[in-house]
């Protein structure tokens, strides 16, 4: 019974992650992105989840739960913690305008599908075939990355970026043994936690963390 | 555990100990506890290389973490040779230096710790036999060198500008080296010496990594045109130190281009040796040139370094042409002299660097044209500086003479075999060779004579010459140690002479010839004789003979001399003066003015006359100011362009790299794409 349900589950979920992924392309506002950024941990733990179910492993079961904790909860709050009121306010003046970004997010999903089909091949199973999500998500991220000029909108790139590779490792390998999982998670948080404080001080010091006047000090 | 190993290993302890001293021993021991602890570093080193230069082996084995062989210590009979030599110099560098390094940035703590460990990396270089352990002990060696060039540094900006040149033409060097290992070893599948000599000769991957290796060796050895730092740095470095780089450290490299030639590529086209031949004879030409034109004492005895190494490559170049026409006889006895070249020139320039620190030390001017008159109020460093020079200048009685005594025989009797023309290539080279050796030895004996003679006799130009002392006694025994090795080797030729030829027989190339054994012989201790070639030379005998005669002339000219008393002569035309003024003499740059208007094409200098006149009269002139500067053509005509081209380039790229970590990103991002495109393709 559960069969007939899976692939659209895995669609579901996948789906909402290159959503979720879109979206925060074309959100401007730190609140929003930090909201987006906890759907798609959400979405991320689903899908971890329904292929444990459909694996029979129990072992996913677990991780999704760490998933939920970490990148569903714990880094968006850690990310919107005291800037509550802030991260409204504070709102992104991109490099790219949101219509020219979303085009070249569609660019670069149809490029990560053809060099998945290319590179690995899109095989039979459902999960396989839902692979380039992950690729995809992990452009978009770089492109956060790029486009950003704050040093937070750049974290959740960077986030962007992370929960794209691991997409990609549910879905074509079905998951990395939970140990590595759990040290990589951590590893994150660890990463944004300094980012984070780095930020803050950042901001402190010169008034704003905009990426750009940084080059001030080297020049 | 046989000796060899014990000695490495008690090297690489005492290195340890030496630096542990120089770091935690007070300021008012410091030099001397570390200078002794160094001399003790170097005594080891010179045991260990005799006994693996006489035959015994011993293999030192360091087991190491990264995913590669153990490093292997197992010096052979001609790295025995070298570690010999190097350690030699060592020691007397460290007795010098306990005396002239105690105070001021030359005795400071940082300048005694890298001392050891120059001396350890320079010991270690010739013991290791695969190239990983070559190159490691070849960057402690730099490493050590650099941070004692730099110790004077604050105080002085020139020593800066030649730290970055010698860092940057040794980094030239070491990633030439390199990249010659990483041929060999890409091609014959090993890093250690025995698996990269099984690469097939006359391949290509030979023949790019012997011209790697020479513009690599040949960097360190000061050869043409990759010889600019040594100008800059062995005149900036502390004396002993400049000692220590140009009598041991340079030798280094010649090891290094001995490995290659002798060792690991022994079959060498002919084309190698001619390539090796046009590379040394012109630094020999060059070099002597510039230092027969100098008027610093300390560029003067750098620039002669240069010759002397070409001079060297000369012999290692002609023996490479000379054994691949099957002519073994020469060949071996070009290479034993290029051997006692390196050997002699280790004992005669460190004797000449340290005669100019201690000049340094009691005038602080190393500026010829300032000095003279030395000799009376400095006899031990003017004696042991004056044995330096003659060795130098190849005069008979010192070991300059026995090796390149033995250059010109191999070289003119090289072209034929059994009364044969070898081939048409070694005819004409061989003569040219001869020629060149033959103008080097003239300009270098002008040089040396210029060197000594404005230095030490004639009187004082500037007070600081004349006040000045005799140095302390710790500086004079390593004076006296240095200029009793030049003659030890001079006279008593014989020994050694068996030593180098044996370690040419046992490797490579040469235990390949028959006649390896045989191409030098020695006569007692004293003399040397060449069967291969029909020659023979006893110095010692030669030195009673001309004694015999010359003996009897000069009592008979002080005993005419004592007949007639001395006759005070005056000025006959003093024109208002009455006695010459120390002024009136001769100056280093006076000495040397018709050279430099002969090779005026190759020199290029730049002279700069400015008269004052007195009052309104254009006939009586008040001062004469006379300024003349000779640069380093290569340094201009060729390094200087490609140094600003860098720079133009430098500043156009700045635009592609402005800090901006988005556009870092941006790279980072088109390259991922690309290479995603180009895969999917």
């Amino acid at each position: 019974m559960f069969d007939s349900v899976y692939a659209q589950l895995v669609g579901l979920c996948t789906g909402a992650l290159l959503l979720t992924s879109a979206l925060m392309v074309w959100r401007h506002t730190l609140l929003a992105s930090i909201r987006l950024l906890s759907a798609q941990g959400l979405s991320l733990a689903a899908l971890v989840a329904v292929i444990g179910v459909q694996e029979n492993e129990v072992e996913l079961l677990f991780v999704a739960l760490l998933i939920i904790a970490t990148k569903g909860v714990g880094l968006p709050w850690v990310l919107a913690h005291e800037t509550e009121a802030g991260a409204r306010a504070i709102k992104e003046a991109p490099r790219l305008n949101p219509t020219a970004s979303l085009l070249i997010v569609t660019i670069l999903t149809i490029l990560s599908y053809i060099v998945m089909s290319q590179l690995i091949g899109l095989g039979t199973s459902v999960t396989s075939h839902a692979a380039p999500i992950g690729l995809a998500m992990v452009l978009i991220g770089f492109l956060l990355l790029i486009s950003r000029r704050r040093a937070r909108s750049q974290l959740i790139g960077f986030l962007l970026l992370d929960n794209g590779i691991a997409t990609v490792a549910f879905l074509t390998s079905g998951g990395v043994p939970i140990l590595l999982e759990f040290a990589v998670s951590l590893d994150v948080l660890l990463v944004v936690v300094i980012l984070y404080v780095f930020a803050g001080r950042m901001r402190n010091k010169f008034g704003g963390t905009d990426v750009d006047q940084l080059r001030e000090l080297h020049d | 555990m046989s000796a060899v190993t014990a000695g490495l290993l008690l090297q690489l302890t005492l290195a340890a100990v030496a630096v542990t001293i120089a770091l935690l021993v007070a300021p008012a021991w410091r030099s001397r506890a570390t200078g002794l602890a160094s001399a003790a570093l170097a005594a080891v080193g010179l045991a260990t290389g005799l006994a693996a230069m006489t035959g015994a082996s011993g293999t030192l084995t360091i087991p190491v973490v990264l995913p590669m062989d153990a490093l292997t210590l197992s010096p052979d009979r001609l790295g025995g040779l070298f570690m010999a030599v190097v350690s030699a110099v060592g020691l007397i560098v460290s007795l010098f230096g306990m005396s002239s390094a105690r105070r001021g940035p030359e005795g400071s703590r940082t300048a005694w710790a890298a001392m050891p460990v120059f001396l350890v990396g320079m010991q270690l270089v010739p013991a290791a036999a695969d190239s990983v352990s070559f190159l490691l002990a070849w960057e402690i060696m730099t490493l050590g060198s650099t941070v004692l060039l730099l110790a004077d540094h604050a105080a002085r900006a020139s020593v800066s500008s030649a730290g970055i040149w010698y860092s940057a033409m040794s980094q030239l060097s070491f990633f030439f080296i390199l990249a010659g290992f990483a041929v060999l070893a890409g091609a014959t599948g090993g890093t250690s010496f025995t698996a990269m000599a099984t690469v097939e000769p006359g391949s290509f991957a030979a023949n790019l990594a012997f011209v790697l290796f020479v513009l690599g060796f040949g960097g360190k050895a000061e050869l043409v045109p990759l010889h600019v730092w040594v100008p800059r740095v062995l005149p900036e470095a502390p004396s002993h130190v400049s000692a220590a780089m140009s009598g041991a450290m340079v030798k280094i490299g010649v090891y290094g281009a001995l490995v290659v030639c002798v060792r690991l590529l022994p079959e060498a086209p002919a084309w190698w040796g001619i390539m090796i031949m046009v590379l040394g004879g012109a630094s020999a030409l060059y070099g002597i040139l510039q230092a027969s034109v100098s008027s610093d004492l300390k560029v003067l005895l750098a620039y002669s370094t240069t010759e002397n190494m070409g001079l060297v490559f000369l012999g290692l170049g002609a023996s490479m042409l000379l054994r691949s026409y099957d002519a073994t006889a020469a060949a071996d006895t070009a290479l034993v002299a290029a051997l006692l070249l390196a050997v002699s020139h280790a004992a005669f320039k460190a004797t000449l660097f340290l005669g100019a620190g201690a000049v340094i030390h009691a005038t602080g001017e190393r500026n010829l044209d300032r000095l003279g008159g030395l000799g009376r109020r400095m006899p031990w460093t003017a004696a042991a500086f004056g044995i330096g020079a003659m060795g130098a200048a190849a005069l008979p009685i010192t070991s300059g003479f026995v090796a390149e005594w033995m250059l010109l025989q191999s070289l003119i009797h090289g072209g034929r075999l059994n009364g044969e023309v070898v081939s048409v290539a070694a005819s004409v080279a061989m003569p040219l060779a001869v020629a060149v050796i033959a103008l080097t030895a003239g300009l270098a004996l002008l040089t040396f004579v210029k060197a000594y003679g404005i230095a030490f006799l004639a009187r004082p130009r500037s007070p600081e010459a004349a006040d000045a002392r005799e140095v302390p006694v710790m500086m004079r025994l390593a004076l006296a140690l240095g200029a009793l090795m030049v003659l030890a080797l001079g006279l008593l030729p014989g020994p050694i002479s068996e030593a180098v030829l044996a370690t040419v027989a046992s490797s490579g190339a040469g235990a390949a010839s028959s006649s390896a054994d045989t191409a030098v012989a020695a006569i007692g201790i004293s003399g040397v004789a060449l069967p291969g070639i029909g020659a023979v030379l006893d110095p010692l005998l030669l030195t009673i003979l001309a004694a015999l005669v010359g003996i009897p002339v000069l009592i008979a000219i002080v005993l005419s001399a004592a007949k007639h008393p001395a006759r005070a002569n005056d000025l006959p035309w003093g024109g208002g003066g009455s006695r010459a003024r120390p002024r009136m003499q001769y100056t280093a740059t006076s000495y040397a003015e018709p050279l430099v208007r002969v090779f005026d094409d190759v020199l290029k200098p730049t002279r700069d006359v400015q008269v004052t006149h007195v009052g309104e009269s254009r006939y009586l002139v008040e001062r004469v100011q006379v300024e003349q500067k000779v640069t380093d053509v290569f340094e201009t005509r060729f390094y200087r362009p490609m140094l600003n081209f860098l720079q133009r380039f430098g500043i156009v790229v700045r635009h592609v790299a402005n800090g901006s970590i988005h556009r870092y990103l941006t790279y980072s991002f088109t390259a991922l794409l690309i290479v995603l495109i180009v895969v999917s393709l």
